[in-house]
């Protein structure tokens, strides 16, 4: 199979195996993604990897364990460099300058797998942090702002406690209001419910649904093809560092096109 | 998706099992516990007579065969070595100022304390109980300091120093939040405070200290100044500029490997020559503080390095994330961290300062152990063995300062985990 067959020859796009160089959303180009190579050592994470995310489209990345995914959106945000290819942000290259990589920092919000609240922090403190040192916003504002992030994500009775007192869907809905609370124009999500126990995994994608419909761009790694038939504006398939297919939902799990792509569905589904 | 239950109240624990019923009688406890199996029995047998008898000896030397007047007698001595006499409200000032600025401290971290509770629903109560036995290695010494003096002078400053003391607390539990952070500024102004009205204004040199006031001075100057110095080391430790990290291992490396009393000897003997020539000695004991620093820098850099390794990276990435630069992580979410993990080794390198101070009395420093070396020579005792006495108060000092500085870490320990992992 080869990738960049179906990737450089528009004749073979279909209107059902989408172009992953297009925007989709707005149509206006958020996120650009221009054969992106990673390494790590001599393993090679991330191959050609061609992708446009546009201003408030949704974008869920599915793809076996392995394949690249964290990698791919870890390196939207500069957590980890990419080694060639662009990586454009709402008209940001990403560089080796450290202010370019501040200012990427400042547009993309990230929620991890592990939540990563800060455990010496009150809720609203962590909410707080970020606002208050990096846009130096004032206390009372940032407050304000961080109260009403909190109340969005339904647990505003909970400022005042540390991260531990939480639960892990409480955890993971301060760390979407902590991301929030920049104001960022880009959420990254790295499975976001794959910790959690599943009664609580409801209530983060409520979060997480509630935010797509406010109009936020956002990729998604995840595996809830519940939550990605519903909001994804579009889904990626990835496997061993590739996007393998790009489609609407419909598409993706009524008509896939690669046999690898129906082979993962036929385990998840 | 929309009608979803959000489960908002607060997630608890489940309540751990009670253990079994614990109350015993004193009977049923010595067999179970002492008496349980044979050789548990033969032990028992051995241990109860051997430790009754030497605690025995040690209380009838206390209270009836010691010759306490050779403390008694050389009280001023053992306090500030041969500090000019004249002088000697210099240091009672000095006393007075940092009961005060402790107290303040205290009074104003007790009230912090009680508030940041409070916000999260945790009723903090203080009974005098619990600061009676805070206070109980301070009262021990306070009490055996009483005892041994003679004169009506000392016992007033002394009440009045307690006295300072709580009225510090008191005022310092009074200071609203918004004024707090003048705290530090006002402890460290109180250090300084302390220090200056000894030398300066036609005070007396550093040379000149002795006795207990300079082995206090060796430890508060080695330990505040070793932190701050440990630290940054520590991090150079982990930049990411070559040279940097090259100096700090080499210095780590050096120090560590190095006995202390080669260092003071060093700083005794070497130092003064390797100075540029033109650049001012520092003074005797102005080196043997910074040898003391510089030995425990390395190894408070070491302990902090153990700190900082045990923060998760996903720490670091979500404060990337976020924005944050590189020192502003550092400084807000890693450090606080790292640092709260070590508190009880930083405190143990600290209790080890502390006694080690001691060494110094081979350099030529007359500090407490070095009084109390030398008091037993004096005319009037000379030959007579009074090792024994001399010893055992200055130990007994030692020993409330290292119980105090342990105490006190347990505290912050728990304080600061209140609410955590
Ligand atoms: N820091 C790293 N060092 C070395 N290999 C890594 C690192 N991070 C990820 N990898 C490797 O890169 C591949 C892709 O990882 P990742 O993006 O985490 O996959 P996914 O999120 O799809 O499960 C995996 O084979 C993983 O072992
Ligand atoms: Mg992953």
């Amino acid at each position: 199979m080869n990738e960049d067959d179906a990737m450089t020859e528009p004749d073979t796009s279909t209107s059902l195996t989408q172009d992953a160089r297009r925007a989709g959303g707005t149509g206006e180009e958020m996120i650009r993604c221009e054969r992106v190579q990673k390494w790590f050592g001599d393993f090679q994470a991330l191959r050609d990897i061609d992708l446009v995310v546009g201003r408030q489209e949704v974008v869920v990345v599915c793809g076996p364990s392995g394949s690249g995914k964290s990698t791919l959106i870890r390196c939207v945000n500069r957590l980890e460099k990419h080694d060639g290819g662009r990586i454009v942000v709402d008209g940001i290259e990403l560089s080796d300058d450290i202010r370019n990589i501040q200012e990427v920092r400042r547009e993309v919000g990230m929620v991890f797998q592990q939540f990563n609240l800060f455990p010496h922090l009150t809720i609203l403190e962590n909410v707080t942090l970020a606002p208050r040192q990096v846009r130096r916003v004032p206390k009372a504002e940032a407050e304000q702002h961080g109260m009403e992030l909190l109340e969005r994500v339904k647990i505003p009775e909970q400022a005042h406690k540390y991260p531990a007192q939480l639960s892990g869907g409480q955890q993971q809905r301060v760390a979407i209001a902590r991301a929030l609370a920049m104001k960022p124009k880009v959420m990254l999500f790295d499975e976001p419910t794959s910790a959690l126990d599943p009664e609580m995994i409801k209530e983060v994608l409520d979060a997480m649904v509630q935010l797509a419909e406010s109009g936020m761009t956002m990729i998604v790694v995840t595996h809830e093809m519940g939550f990605a038939r519903a909001v994804a504006d579009r889904i990626v398939f990835m496997a061993d560092g590739q996007i393998v297919e790009v489609g609407t939902p419909t598409h993706f799990f009524t008509n896939p096109q690669e046999e690898r792509t129906k082979l993962f569905l036929s385990q998840i589904l | 998706m929309s009608e979803i239950k959000v489960h908002s109240s607060e997630y608890r624990p489940p309540p751990p099992d009670r253990p079994p019923s614990g109350t015993r009688s004193p009977g049923v406890w010595v067999r179970q516990n002492l008496f349980n199996t044979w050789y548990n029995s033969l032990f028992t047998l051995i241990l109860v007579p051997a430790i009754g008898y030497v605690v025995y000896r040690a209380i009838r030397f206390v209270l009836v065969t010691a010759r306490w007047e050779i403390v008694e007698v050389n009280l001023t001595n053992l306090m500030v070595g041969t500090f000019p006499r004249s002088e000697l409200w210099r240091p009672w000032a000095a006393v007075a100022i940092l009961a005060l600025v402790i107290g303040l401290g205290l009074g104003v971290t007790a009230r912090a304390n009680v508030e940041a509770a409070r916000i999260r629903g945790i009723e903090l109560t203080t009974s005098w109980q619990q600061n009676a036995r805070r206070a109980a290695p301070a009262l021990l010494l306070v009490a055996a300091l009483v005892t041994f003096v003679r004169t009506a002078t000392p016992l007033i400053l002394l009440a009045a120093t307690v006295v300072l003391a709580v009225a510090g607390y008191l005022v310092g539990r009074r200071i609203p939040p918004h004024r707090r952070r003048w705290m530090h500024l006002a402890v460290i102004t109180g250090l300084l405070g302390s220090y200056v009205v000894v030398t300066q204004f036609d005070g007396v040199s550093l040379d000149r200290w002795g006795g207990l006031m300079l082995t206090v001075f060796l430890a508060i100057g080695g330990i505040a100044m070793a932190f701050p110095v440990g630290v940054l080391i520590a991090l150079g430790r982990r930049s990411t500029l070559p040279a940097i990290r090259l100096v700090s291992v080499v210095y780590i490396e050096l120090i560590r490997g190095m006995p202390l009393i080669a260092l003071l000897f060093m700083g005794w003997l070497i130092l003064p020559f390797m100075l540029p020539v033109g650049f001012p000695t520092p003074g005797r004991t102005w080196r043997v503080v910074i040898i003391l620093l510089l030995f425990t820098a390395a190894y408070v850099a070491e302990i902090v390095r153990g700190g900082l390794q045990s923060i998760p990276r996903g720490q670091y990435e979500a404060a990337q994330a976020l924005g944050l630069p590189p020192w502003k992580t550092m400084r807000l979410i890693i450090l606080p961290q790292a640092l709260r993990n070590v508190i009880p080794a930083m405190v143990g390198q600290f209790i080890s300062l502390f006694k080690d101070t001691s060494l110094v009395l081979i350099v030529g420093l007359t500090d407490l152990l070095a009084v109390a070396r030398r008091v037993t020579q004096q005319p009037e005792f000379l030959g007579q063995g009074l090792h024994a006495e001399t010893l055992l108060f200055v130990s007994f000092i030692y020993w409330v300062g290292s119980y105090w500085m342990s105490r006190e870490s347990q505290r912050l320990e728990t304080r600061l985990g209140l609410g955590e992992r």
